[in-house]
C-alpha cells in the first residue's frame, strides 16, 4: 500500500488552478478552501515539507472529502485526490488515532456475526409487526420519522427469492457473485434479484459461504489493516478458475480494484486476476443479451442515480440506464446532476452529518424535479444517501436497483403465466 | 510547533466574529495556510493571512473594512483564487475576504438585457442561467468554471471571445462597492449610455482589489447567437497563420474567436490526449464563427478560402455540436497538458499589435532557447494576446532564475513591439516590478494619487500593481 510520502510528487504537481472547486460537493456546501483538493494538497505539502504539523485539525479537514472522485475529471494535472486523502487518513490514524465513530462502524462491518445479528433483527422487525407500529408513529418523529417511512417502504418492497424457470439454455461459464455485506447479510433483496435474474438467463451462480464485507469503508477511513484482512478472506474464498466475478453494489465492485495493491507475491497475482474478472452486473447483462419479457410491464417513471464507485471508479454509467430503458412500460427520465455524490459516502454521513445531509438534500431535489415514481441506483450505500435526502424533503420513494426492477418484471410474468395455466386447468 | 499565530489582536478578532458570525471568521494556522496562495506558482514562499472571513453581505464587509481601516490591517478580496499574477496573495498578511458565500444571482432582466449578481457567482453558472433565457454573457476566461464575477471584474478578465465581443469591462453597467473606510458606493447604473461624471465603473473594473470591494454588479447581456461553427486551420509556419489572421480581419469578417497554438503546444497535448492535432505543423488557428443560422456557413466559407490562400495545409470544420466540442476540447486541454509535463506552469500574458505577432513569437522562442526553458505558445492571436506557458520545476533554483530573466526579456520585447505587459491577467505582484517600464512616470503618479484618494491608509490589496520600493 502506498504511503502518504509516496505521493509527495503528485501532491507537489497541483498547479493550484482551483478547478476542483467546480466539482467538489463539499465545497459547494461549505465555500471553504480547506474543503477542496487544492487546499488539502497545500496542507499535505506543508506537512511533507515540515511547515505544518499533522494536527487533529488536519484530520478534521481530511474528513471533509467524500472520496467521490468528481474533482479527478477536472484536474488538469490528473491528480487522484481520493487516493492521496485515503493515504493521508492512514497516516493520521497513526498519529492522531482513528475517529471513534468510524472505528465503531468498521467494527460492526468487519464481523459477519454482527452483520448476521443485524439481519435477524430486521427479520424480527418485519415479521413481528414492529414495522407497522413504527409506521404509525413515524408521522410525529419529524425527519427521523420520514427516514423510518422510507426504510419501511424499502423493507416492504423487498424481493423474496423464488426459483424462476430459465428461459435460456444453461451457459457454460463459471460465475461467482460477490453480494457484499449489505446484500449478503442485512438486506438480501438486491442479492435475491441478482440470483433470480441470472438463473432466468441460464447463468448458474456460485456464492461461497462466509464472504466478508468488501472493506471499502475501512479503506476510506485509512484503516488498511482491517481492509487487508477482509480482502484476504474474500480472495481466498473464490476459486481461481472462474470466468466472471459479478458484483452489483458499486462500492463492493470497486473494492476489487484496490485489493491487488494490498498484497505481494501470489496473493497479489490472484487478487489481480480476480480484479480482471470482476464485472458489474449491469454491464454483464448487456453482454449476455438479457431476457426481457414482452407480455408484462412496469408502468412507472424512473430516474437513475450514478453511484460514484460505479460511474467514476468502474466507468459503468450507460449500462444501468440502458437496462432500465429496456423494461417495458418503464419511462426513464434523467435527473440533473445524476453523477453527483448522494452524500452518504461511507462513514462521511456519520462523521459529517450536516454537510452530508445538505448534499443528500440537493440530490433529493434533483430527483423530485424529475417527478419520477421511483429512484434506481446500483449501490447499497447510495440507497442510504438518497433515503436521507428524501426524508429531509418529506418525500417517500422506493429505491431499487435496475436488477431488482428486472426481477420484479420476471415475477410479474411468472405470476401471469401461472394464472393462465391455472385457468386452463380449470 | 510550526504554528504561527495571527497578528491581529484578540479583541479585534472578537469584533470581526461579532460582525460576520463566529463560523465565518477563520484564524487557525491550518485555515490560514490554505489562503496563502492563488493559481500563481510562487515556489516555497509563504505569505500567511492573519484571518480569513467569509462575509455574507455588504453590511458585514462595510463593518469589517471600518475596523481594518482604523487598525491599518490589509484586506485582500478573493473569489475562486484563480489569479495568475499573485493578485490574491496576502503579501503583508491581514484579512482575506473570501466571497464564496455571496453567490446569488439577484435577477436576470430579459427586457433590459441585463442581470444583477453577487460577486461570488461563477462565470459559468451565470452563463448557464442567462442562456436558459436565450441570452448571452460572452466573457470567457479559461477558468470560467470556477472563477467568479467579482474576480473577473476586479481583473477585467478576457478570454478567446474577446476578439468579437470584448472583455469583462465591456459588460459592466453598474457596480456597488465598499471603500476602504467602509462607505458603500454605487457607480454606473442600469443604462448602457451613461456619461454622467467620471466613469468610476471602469476605474473599479480592473483595479485588482486595490480601490474597493465589489459587492454587487449589474452586467450587460446580449442575445445568444443562434449557431456557431469551429474551424481548425493548420499552417507550416506561424507567419502564414498570422497572414491568414490579418487577411480575415481585412476581409471584414469577425470570428468570435481567433486562437492559435504552436507546434510545441500541440505535441504536448497529443502526449496526454489523442485529439488528432497535426503535430507536424508549426501552428494551428482555432476559429469560431457565430451568428444567425444563415450567416454562419457564409463566414466559415470565406474564412476557409482565405486560410487556403494564405497557405493552410489542412482545414477541419465542425459539422455538429459534438465536433465543435472536440476541437475545443483540444484547445482547452492545452493548459492541463503543460501542467502534466512538469510540476509548475507559469503563464505569461504579453500583448502586442496584431502585425507584430510573428516577430513576438520568434522573439519568445529565441529567448526561451537562450535560457533553455520549455515553452508552449498559445493565445488569442486576434487580440495580439499571447500566452507563453512555461513548464518548469521551481524547486530547481537555477531554472527559476532563468525563468525570471526570460520573463523580463519577454516584457521588454512586448514593449519594444508597441505592446504591453498584460492583456487579461493583470499586474498583481508578479509583474509589478515592470510596470514603470510600461507606463510613463506621470501615469504612475496619477494612478498612485487615485489609489491614495480611495484608500489613504493603503489597506486594500497592498503591494499590488505598483512597484515595491
Amino acid at each position: 500500500m502506498k504511503k502518504l510520502e509516496d505521493y509527495s510528487e503528485d501532491i507537489y504537481k497541483c498547479t493550484k488552478c482551483g478547478f476542483c472547486q467546480a466539482a467538489c460537493p463539499v465545497f459547494q456546501e461549505t465555500g471553504l478552501e480547506t474543503a477542496v483538493s487544492r487546499g488539502k494538497f497545500t496542507l499535505l505539502h506543508g506537512i511533507l515539507s515540515g511547515k505544518v504539523d499533522f494536527s487533529e485539525k488536519i484530520a478534521k479537514y481530511l474528513d471533509m472529502c467524500l472520496g467521490c472522485k468528481a474533482c479527478y475529471d477536472f484536474c488538469p494535472s490528473g491528480i487522484s485526490a481520493e487516493e492521496i486523502i485515503t493515504a493521508a487518513r492512514a497516516e493520521n490514524n497513526k498519529i492522531n488515532g482513528i475517529n471513534f465513530l468510524k472505528k465503531f462502524i468498521i467494527w460492526c462491518f468487519k464481523s459477519n456475526i454482527r452483520l448476521k445479528a443485524l439481519k435477524t433483527a430486521l427479520t424480527v422487525y418485519k415479521k413481528t409487526g414492529l414495522i407497522h407500529l413504527t409506521g404509525k408513529i413515524a408521522g410525529i418523529l419529524g425527519r427521523w420519522g420520514n427516514l423510518i417511512k422510507i426504510f419501511n417502504l424499502q423493507l416492504n418492497q423487498n424481493i423474496e427469492y423464488t426459483k424462476l424457470s430459465a428461459v435460456k439454455e444453461k451457459k457454460e461459464m463459471k460465475v461467482v457473485y460477490f453480494p457484499g455485506c449489505i446484500g449478503n447479510y442485512v438486506n438480501i433483496s438486491a442479492k435475491n434479484a441478482v440470483i433470480m435474474v441470472l438463473e432466468k438467463n441460464g447463468v448458474e451462480v456460485y456464492i461461497p459461504d462466509n464472504f466478508s464485507c468488501c472493506g471499502i469503508s475501512s479503506r476510506s477511513a485509512g484503516d488498511f489493516d482491517t481492509f487487508k484482512k477482509l480482502a484476504e478472506k474474500n480472495i481466498s474464498l473464490i476459486p481461481d478458475d472462474i470466468d466472471y466475478l459479478l458484483t452489483d453494489c458499486a462500492s463492493c465492485g470497486s473494492a476489487w480494484e484496490f485489493y491487488p495493491d494490498l498484497f505481494e507475491g501470489e496473493l497479489k497475482n490472484k487478487a489481480f486476476r480476480l480484479y480482471e474478472k470482476a464485472v458489474n452486473i449491469n454491464k454483464f447483462l448487456e453482454t449476455i443479451d438479457v431476457y426481457i419479457p414482452e407480455n408484462v410491464e412496469l408502468k412507472q417513471v424512473v430516474t437513475y442515480h450514478d453511484p460514484c464507485h460505479l460511474a467514476r471508479f468502474q466507468h459503468v454509467s450507460e449500462e444501468p440506464r440502458s437496462l432500465l430503458r429496456k423494461i417495458p412500460g418503464l419511462v426513464y427520465r434523467e435527473m440533473h446532476g445524476a453523477d453527483k455524490c448522494c452524500g452518504a459516502a461511507g462513514t462521511f454521513c456519520v462523521v459529517k452529518p450536516g454537510i452530508s445531509q445538505a448534499i443528500s438534500a440537493s440530490k433529493a431535489k434533483n430527483i423530485l424535479d424529475t417527478d419520477a415514481d421511483l429512484v434506481s441506483t446500483s449501490c447499497s450505500a447510495c440507497k442510504i444517501g438518497i433515503s436521507q435526502g428524501l426524508a429531509g424533503m418529506n418525500a417517500e420513494k422506493q429505491i431499487l436497483s435496475p436488477v431488482e426492477l428486472l426481477a420484479k418484471l420476471y415475477i410479474l410474468e411468472e405470476n401471469i403465466d401461472f394464472a393462465k395455466n391455472e385457468l386452463k386447468r380449470n | 510547533m510550526k504554528t504561527q499565530l495571527t497578528n491581529i489582536k484578540s479583541n479585534i478578532i472578537g469584533e470581526l466574529k461579532k460582525i460576520a458570525g463566529k463560523s465565518n471568521v477563520l484564524t487557525e494556522y491550518e485555515d490560514r495556510y490554505c489562503y496563502a496562495y492563488d493559481a500563481t506558482a510562487i515556489g516555497e514562499d509563504l505569505y500567511l493571512p492573519d484571518a480569513v472571513i467569509l462575509p455574507e453581505n455588504k453590511h458585514q464587509i462595510s463593518e469589517i473594512l471600518k475596523i481594518a481601516n482604523e487598525n491599518k490591517i490589509p484586506v485582500i478580496t478573493r473569489g475562486a483564487g484563480t489569479n495568475l499574477v499573485g493578485g490574491c496573495i496576502p503579501l503583508k498578511g491581514g484579512i482575506i475576504l473570501h466571497t464564496s458565500k455571496m453567490n446569488r444571482i439577484i435577477n436576470i432582466d430579459k427586457t433590459n438585457l441585463q442581470c444583477t449578481v453577487e460577486p461570488g457567482v461563477s462565470v459559468e453558472k451565470l452563463q448557464q442561467e442567462v442562456e436558459k433565457q436565450g441570452l448571452f454573457y460572452p466573457p470567457d476566461p479559461a477558468s470560467l468554471k470556477v472563477s467568479t464575477i467579482g474576480g473577473s471584474i476586479a481583473q477585467s478578465s478576457g478570454g478567446p471571445r474577446g476578439f468579437k465581443y470584448g472583455t469583462t469591462k465591456d459588460y459592466v453597467l453598474g457596480l456597488e462597492a465598499v471603500l476602504a473606510d467602509g462607505s458603500i458606493i454605487k457607480t454606473g447604473g442600469k443604462t448602457v449610455k451613461n456619461v454622467t461624471g467620471y466613469n468610476l465603473n471602469q476605474l473599479l473594473t480592473g483595479s485588482e482589489g486595490t480601490l474597493g470591494v465589489i459587492t454587487l454588479a449589474t452586467l450587460r447581456l446580449i442575445p445568444k447567437p443562434e449557431e456557431r461553427q469551429v474551424l481548425l486551420a493548420c499552417f507550416e509556419s506561424i507567419d502564414e497563420a498570422a497572414k491568414a489572421v490579418t487577411e480575415i480581419i481585412s476581409a471584414k469578417i469577425t470570428p468570435s474567436t481567433l486562437d492559435i497554438m504552436d507546434k510545441n503546444t500541440m505535441q504536448t497535448i497529443e502526449k496526454f490526449h489523442q485529439t488528432g492535432l497535426p503535430t507536424d505543423m508549426d501552428a494551428v488557428l482555432v476559429l469560431e464563427v457565430d451568428g444567425f443560422k444563415e450567416s454562419v456557413p457564409v463566414q466559415a466559407g470565406r474564412i476557409m478560402d482565405i486560410c487556403r490562400a494564405s497557405g493552410a495545409k489542412n482545414i477541419r470544420i465542425s459539422r455538429s455540436r459534438q465536433e465543435a466540442d472536440e476541437i475545443w476540447f483540444a484547445r482547452r486541454s492545452a493548459f492541463g497538458a503543460v501542467a502534466r509535463l512538469n510540476p509548475n506552469v507559469l503563464t505569461e500574458d504579453a500583448v502586442v499589435p496584431l502585425d507584430k505577432i510573428p516577430d513576438m513569437v520568434r522573439e519568445i522562442r529565441r529567448i526561451t532557447d537562450k535560457y533553455s526553458l520549455t515553452v508552449c505558445i498559445m493565445g488569442h492571436i486576434g487580440d495580439g494576446n499571447i500566452h507563453p506557458n512555461f513548464s518548469l520545476d521551481l524547486r530547481d533554483k537555477d531554472q527559476a532564475k532563468r525563468f525570471e530573466q526570460a520573463a523580463e526579456e519577454i516584457f521588454n520585447a512586448a514593449i519594444f513591439f508597441g505592446g504591453t505587459l498584460s492583456g487579461e491577467h493583470g499586474i498583481g505582484y508578479s509583474k509589478s516590478a515592470f510596470i514603470n517600464k510600461a507606463l510613463g512616470p506621470k501615469n504612475i503618479e496619477l494612478m498612485k494619487a487615485i489609489k491614495n484618494t480611495f484608500d489613504p491608509n493603503g489597506i486594500l490589496n497592498p503591494d499590488k500593481i505598483f512597484a515595491r520600493n
